[in-house]
C-alpha cells in the first residue's frame, strides 16, 4: 500500500518537476524559436511563438562570423584564466583563515565581505584609469585580474567553510608523518575539498563569462571584446537582428550549461560546508 | 581530483600564456607613433569595415598607426566621458555634439587641423552648425534630413487621396487610418529618450516656434506650448498614436512599426528609406511635413568629427582628416550608411541618386538644432529625458516646458 | 592554543604570505578604484569629464537636494526587498522539491541552470522582446489564457514596469538561491527527520521547528548575498527601463549611471558621491540584517 503511495507521490513530484523545468526554460525556448526565424518573420501580428520557416542556418551563420569567433575565444580565455586565478588566490587565504588565528583575521574576512559590496558600475571609471596607467587597457590581463578580484569573496567564503570542516586529526596525522603545511594542503586537504573547489571555480567561471560592464569599458578593441559585449552589436539603434542576437546568445549559453552539467553533482556538495566524509 | 586538476592546470597555463603574450599598446597616446580614433557605430555592416580600410590606407601612407575604436551609440557617451575624466581623450572623435568640448578648450579648430580645400568644401549651413565663438570646431562628418513618410497602401485603404499639408488635414488623416482598426496606427510619435529633441524640433518649427528667440532660450513660448498640447491631444484625445508615445523611441519603436506596415505616417530619414527598400514590404511615399505656419520646415542633423588637443598630434590628425574628406572616401561611406553629404563636392556626386532627391532638395534649407550653444548638450539631454512626460495621460505640457526652460537658462551659467 | 610570542609573530608573517595574492587582488582591483571613487566624489568635473578641482562635501549636499532621489530610493527599497523575499520563499520550496528523489530530478536541476548560465544582459534583452506590446509573445499568451482582456504595455505603462522588472529579477535569482538552500538541506542528517516523525510531528510542524532552524546558515548566506547582488544589479533595470524618460523607475545604481553619463546632469562628481552613498547603504543594510539575525539566534 505504501509502495503504491510512494510511487504516486514520486509521479506527482515528477509532474511538478516537469512543470518547473518548463517554467525555467520557457523564456529560453522563446529565444531558441526566435533565433530560428528568418528576418521577415521576426515581427508579425499576431505574434507567433514558432517560425513558419525554420531557419537553422542562422546558427551556422553566427558560428561562421569571424567576429563571433573572436568574442568566443576572448570569453573562453578570460573566464578560464579568471577561474584559475581565483582558485590560486582563494585557496591559501581560505585555508590559512580556516586553520589559524592571527591578528587581523576578522578584519580580513570583513574586508573580503565589504569588497563584494562595491558595484562594478561605480568602480569602472577608477578601473579604467588604473589600467591605463599600467598600460593594460584592452589586454586580457586587465579583465582577468578584475574578474578574479570580484569573485574572490565568494570563493574564500565557500572554501573557508569547507576547510574548517575537515577534521584536524587528518592533518595532524600527516604532519606527524613529516609533511610541511603546503604539502598537507595539496596532498590531503584539497582532494577532500573537491566539491568546494569545483564550486568556487565554477562560480568564478560563470561570473567572468557573463560579466558585462567592466568588459564594456576596458575592452574597446574589436579583437578583445568578449561575448557579452559583442552580441549587443546585433541589436543597435539602427539595425535589429534579434534572430542573430538570440542565436549567438544560445551558443554562448551552451558551454556554461555543459560545464555545469559535468560538475553538477559536486556543486551541491560544494555548498555544503559540513558534510565532508 | 583527477578530472579537476587537468582543467585547473590548463587554465593556469592559458592564463600565463595570455598574460605573457599580451602587451598593451606600445605607445601611450599623444605621441605621433599612433593616433586614437573613436567612431560611433552606425551599422554593423558598414561602419567598421570602412574605417578599418581608411585607417589601413592612412598607416600605409604616413606610417602612423591608428588605434581605431568603433563604439555603439548606447555606450559612447560613457566611454568618452571616462576617457576624458582619465585624461586620455582620443585624437579624433566622432560624436553628435561638440560645443561643450570646445567650451572646455579641449579641441583644435579647423585652422589647426583642416586643409583650406576641405574647409571650403563644407556646405554653409553645416559649417555654421559646427562653430563655437566664431571658429569651426565641429567638422561635419555626415548629415541627415527628415522627411514625412506615409504608407501608400494604408492611405488607399482609408481612401485618402493625398498626404496632409496642414495640421487639420493631418489629424483627420490620422483618424481615418486609425479607424481602419486591427491595431493600425495613424501616426507613430516617438518622444522617448532616444532622440525626442528631433521629433519635437520638427513639430515646434512647423508651428512657427523655435528653441531660441534671438540669443535667449524660448522653450516655453506660447507657440511651443500650443504645439506640445497638440501632440498630447494626438495621443490622449484623438488617440491616433501608438501606445505610450512618450516612451517610444524612433529606431526600435516608431520606425519598426512603420516597417511592419502598421503605421500610416511617421517622420523618417534616408536610412529608413534604405531599409524599407531592402525589405520591400511597405509601399511608401516621401513628402514634406504638414505645417501649421507657412512653408514646411524640416530638421537637418549633422554629426561631427573633432580633433582633441594633444601634444604633437596636429600633423598626424590633419593628414587623417584630409584622407577622410577626399570626395571618394567620404561619399563612399555616407552612401553606404544611407546618410546625406556635408560637402559641396559630395552633394554633386550624390545628386545622381534619384532616391535621395527629396532629401537633397530639402537639405540646403533644413534647420539645425542650436548645437553651437554649449548649453545645448545639457538641454538636449533634458528634453530627451522629460518631454515624453508631457504626452502621457495626465501629463502637464506647461509644467514640462517651464522646467525645461528653467534648466536651459541656468545650464548656460555652469 | 596560543603559543609563545615568537610563534605568534611568525604566524602573522606567514599570514601575509598565504593571504598575499588575495590582498594584492583586492587592493589593486577594488580598493584603488574605490579610493578614486571617493576622490571623485569630493571633486568637481565639467560636463565633458574634465577635472575642475576640490569641492569638499558639496556633491553630497547637492545629491540630497536632487528631486528624483526620494523616488529612486523608494524604488530601490521595493526592488531589493520584494526580489529577495520572493526569491527566498520560492527557493525554499524549490530546494525541498529538488531534495527529493524522483525520476527526472536531474533534468529539473539542469533546467534550473539555464537562467543562471545566461548573462544578465542577454536575459534582459530577451524579456524586452517578450514583453513587447506589439510583437512580444506574452500579451497574446495571456490573452488566449483569458488572463488579460487587452494587451498591456508592460515596459511602458508606469503601473506595470516595476513589477515586470522585479519578475525578471526574481527569475534570475532563483537558481543560485535554490542551490544554496538545497545544499543547506542536504546538511541536515536524516535521523533528525526520523526523530521528528517518531514524535508524531506533522509535515508542516517538522518543517517549521526542525528544518527551518537548521537551514539558518544557508538562509543567511542566501539572503546577504542576494541583498548585495540585487542592490548592485545594473543590466536588468537599465535594459528594461530604457524607453522610459525621467527617473521614475530607476534604482540607485542606474540613477548613478544616468547622472554620470546620460541625463542632463552629466555630473561625474555627483555620480561618484552617489556611488559612495550606495556602498554605505548596502553596508548598513547588511550589518543591520546580520545583527537582527544573530540577535534572534542569541535569544533562541
Amino acid at each position: 500500500m505504501s509502495g503504491a503511495r510512494r510511487a504516486l507521490g514520486r509521479a506527482g513530484l515528477s509532474g511538478a518537476g516537469a512543470l518547473l523545468a518548463l517554467a525555467f526554460l520557457a523564456p529560453y525556448l522563446v529565444m531558441l524559436f526566435t533565433a530560428a526565424k528568418p528576418e521577415v518573420e521576426l515581427r508579425v501580428t499576431p505574434p507567433r511563438l514558432t517560425p513558419l520557416v525554420w531557419h537553422w542556418t542562422n546558427f551556422a551563420a553566427v558560428l561562421r562570423d569571424g567576429e563571433f569567433q573572436t568574442w568566443l575565444r576572448v570569453s573562453l580565455v578570460v573566464a578560464l584564466a579568471s577561474m584559475a586565478l581565483v582558485v590560486v588566490a582563494a585557496v591559501p587565504a581560505a585555508y590559512y583563515t580556516a586553520r589559524h588565528r592571527f591578528r587581523g583575521r576578522t578584519a580580513f574576512l570583513f574586508l573580503v565581505l565589504v569588497t563584494q559590496m562595491f558595484s562594478p558600475t561605480s568602480l569602472v571609471v577608477g578601473l579604467h584609469r588604473e589600467f591605463f596607467e599600467l598600460d593594460l587597457i584592452n589586454t586580457y590581463t586587465a579583465l582577468i585580474l578584475t574578474n578574479a578580484a570580484f569573485n574572490l569573496a565568494f570563493a574564500i567564503w565557500i572554501l573557508r567553510a569547507f576547510f574548517a570542516s575537515i577534521p584536524r586529526e587528518i592533518e595532524e596525522a600527516a604532519a606527524v608523518d613529516g609533511c610541511g603545511r603546503l604539502r598537507v594542503l595539496v596532498r590531503i586537504v584539497l582532494p577532500l575539498s573537491r566539491p568546494g573547489l569545483v564550486t568556487a571555480a565554477i562560480f568564478a567561471f560563470i561570473a567572468a563569462w557573463n560579466e558585462y560592464i567592466v568588459a564594456l569599458t576596458l575592452m574597446t578593441d574589436p579583437d578583445k571584446k568578449p561575448l557579452t559585449v559583442g552580441v549587443t552589436s546585433y541589436v543597435t539603434a539602427y539595425v535589429q537582428h534579434w534572430n542573430s542576437l538570440f542565436a549567438a546568445s544560445i551558443i554562448a549559453i551552451v558551454p556554461v550549461v555543459v560545464l555545469f552539467i559535468l560538475i553538477e553533482r559536486y556543486l551541491v556538495g560544494g555548498l555544503t560546508a559540513g558534510s565532508v566524509k | 581530483m583527477r578530472r579537476v586538476m587537468p582543467v585547473l592546470l590548463l587554465s593556469v597555463v592559458i592564463s600565463f600564456l595570455a598574460i605573457a603574450c599580451d602587451r598593451g599598446p606600445s605607445a601611450k597616446s599623444g605621441g605621433v607613433a599612433s593616433i586614437k580614433v573613436v567612431i560611433a557605430d552606425y551599422s554593423k555592416d558598414n561602419t567598421r569595415p570602412f574605417w578599418q580600410a581608411l585607417s589601413a590606407a592612412y598607416t600605409k601612407q604616413t606610417g602612423v598607426k591608428v588605434d581605431l575604436q568603433v563604439i555603439d551609440w548606447n555606450s559612447i557617451d560613457q566611454q568618452v566621458t571616462t576617457m576624458i575624466q582619465n585624461n586620455q581623450p582620443p585624437d579624433v572623435l566622432n560624436l553628435n555634439s561638440f560645443s561643450s568640448y570646445a567650451k572646455d578648450g579641449l579641441l583644435n579648430s579647423s585652422e589647426d587641423v583642416l586643409s583650406a580645400k576641405t574647409r571650403d568644401d563644407f556646405l554653409a549651413a553645416f559649417a555654421r552648425g559646427g562653430e563655437y565663438q566664431g571658429k569651426l570646431y565641429g567638422f561635419p562628418i555626415l548629415s541627415s534630413a527628415r522627411a514625412f513618410f506615409y504608407n501608400k497602401s494604408l492611405f488607399a485603404k482609408a481612401k485618402i487621396a493625398a498626404p496632409p499639408k496642414t495640421w487639420d488635414e493631418f489629424v483627420k488623416t490620422a483618424q481615418k487610418i486609425t479607424a481602419l482598426g486591427k491595431g493600425t496606427i495613424g501616426y507613430a510619435l516617438p518622444l522617448g529618450p532616444e532622440e525626442a529633441q528631433a521629433e519635437w524640433s520638427i513639430w515646434m518649427w512647423n508651428n512657427g516656434g523655435d528653441w531660441k528667440s534671438g540669443d535667449q532660450w524660448a522653450i516655453n513660448s506660447e507657440k511651443n506650448l500650443q504645439t506640445l498640447k497638440f501632440l498630447a491631444d494626438l495621443a490622449n484625445t484623438h488617440k491616433v498614436t501608438q501606445v505610450n508615445p512618450g516612451k517610444t523611441n524612433r529606431t526600435d519603436g516608431a520606425f519598426q512599426l512603420f516597417k511592419d506596415g502598421k503605421v500610416g505616417m511617421v517622420m523618417g530619414f534616408s536610412p529608413l528609406a534604405k531599409q524599407l527598400d531592402a525589405e520591400g514590404k511597405v509601399d511608401y511615399g516621401v513628402t514634406e511635413m504638414p505645417t501649421n505656419a507657412g512653408a514646411a520646415v524640416t530638421l537637418g542633423v549633422e554629426d561631427y568629427l573633432m580633433a582633441f588637443k594633444k601634444k604633437g598630434n596636429q600633423e598626424a590628425v590633419t593628414k587623417f582628416l584630409d584622407l577622410y574628406y577626399q570626395p571618394e572616401n567620404i561619399t563612399r561611406w555616407i552612401t553606404a550608411e544611407g546618410f546625406l553629404p556635408v560637402t559641396k563636392s559630395g552633394l554633386d556626386q550624390m545628386r545622381s541618386n534619384a532616391k535621395l532627391k527629396p532629401y537633397l532638395d530639402a537639405l540646403p534649407n533644413a534647420r539645425l538644432v542650436p548645437t553651437t550653444d554649449p548649453a545645448w548638450d545639457k538641454v538636449k539631454l533634458d528634453v530627451q529625458q522629460n518631454i515624453g512626460l508631457a504626452v502621457q495621460p495626465g501629463g502637464n505640457p506647461k509644467q514640462v516646458l517651464d522646467q525645461l526652460q528653467k534648466n536651459a537658462t541656468t545650464a548656460g551659467g555652469r | 592554543m596560543p603559543g609563545p610570542r615568537r610563534t605568534r609573530r611568525a604566524t602573522d608573517w606567514q599570514a601575509l604570505l598565504w593571504l598575499g595574492p588575495s590582498l594584492l587582488l583586492i587592493g589593486g582591483v577594488v580598493l584603488y578604484p574605490a579610493a578614486r571613487l571617493v576622490q571623485a566624489s569630493l571633486s568637481q568635473y565639467s560636463v565633458t569629464g574634465l577635472y575642475q578641482g576640490w569641492v569638499g562635501l558639496r556633491n553630497y549636499a547637492r545629491l540630497l537636494r536632487q528631486e528624483a532621489l526620494v523616488t529612486v530610493a523608494m524604488n530601490t527599497v521595493v526592488w531589493v526587498a520584494v526580489i529577495v523575499v520572493v526569491t527566498v520563499l520560492i527557493s525554499l520550496a524549490l530546494a525541498q522539491l529538488l531534495d527529493r528523489r524522483f525520476p527526472g530530478r536531474r533534468l529539473v536541476r539542469w533546467a534550473l541552470i539555464v537562467p543562471w548560465a545566461a548573462s544578465l544582459i542577454v536575459t534582459s534583452k530577451l524579456f524586452v522582446w517578450i514583453y513587447d506590446y506589439y510583437f512580444g509573445i506574452l500579451n497574446p499568451v495571456l490573452q488566449s489564457l483569458g488572463v488579460l482582456a487587452q494587451p498591456v504595455d508592460w515596459l511602458g505603462d508606469d503601473s506595470t514596469v516595476m513589477g515586470a522588472m522585479i519578475a525578471v529579477g526574481v527569475f534570475v535569482s532563483l537558481p543560485f538561491t535554490s542551490y544554496v538552500l538545497l545544499a543547506g538541506l542536504q546538511t541536515i542528517p536524516a535521523d533528525v527527520y526520523e526523530a521528528a516523525r517518531v514524535d508524531g510531528a506533522s509535515a508542516w510542524r517538522t518543517y517549521r521547528s526542525v528544518t527551518l532552524p537548521l537551514l539558518r546558515p544557508a538562509l543567511l548566506v542566501a539572503a546577504v548575498l542576494n541583498i548585495i547582488y540585487v542592490f548592485n544589479s545594473f543590466p536588468i533595470v537599465w535594459t528594461l527601463n530604457d524607453r522610459n524618460p525621467g527617473f521614475g523607475h530607476d534604482t540607485m545604481i542606474t540613477y548613478m549611471y544616468k547622472i554620470a553619463f546620460k541625463s542632463s546632469l552629466r555630473d561625474v562628481g555627483l555620480a561618484a558621491a552617489l556611488g559612495v552613498v550606495n556602498v554605505a547603504l548596502i553596508l548598513v543594510a547588511v550589518i543591520v540584517y546580520l545583527r537582527t539575525v544573530r540577535w534572534r539566534e542569541a535569544e533562541a
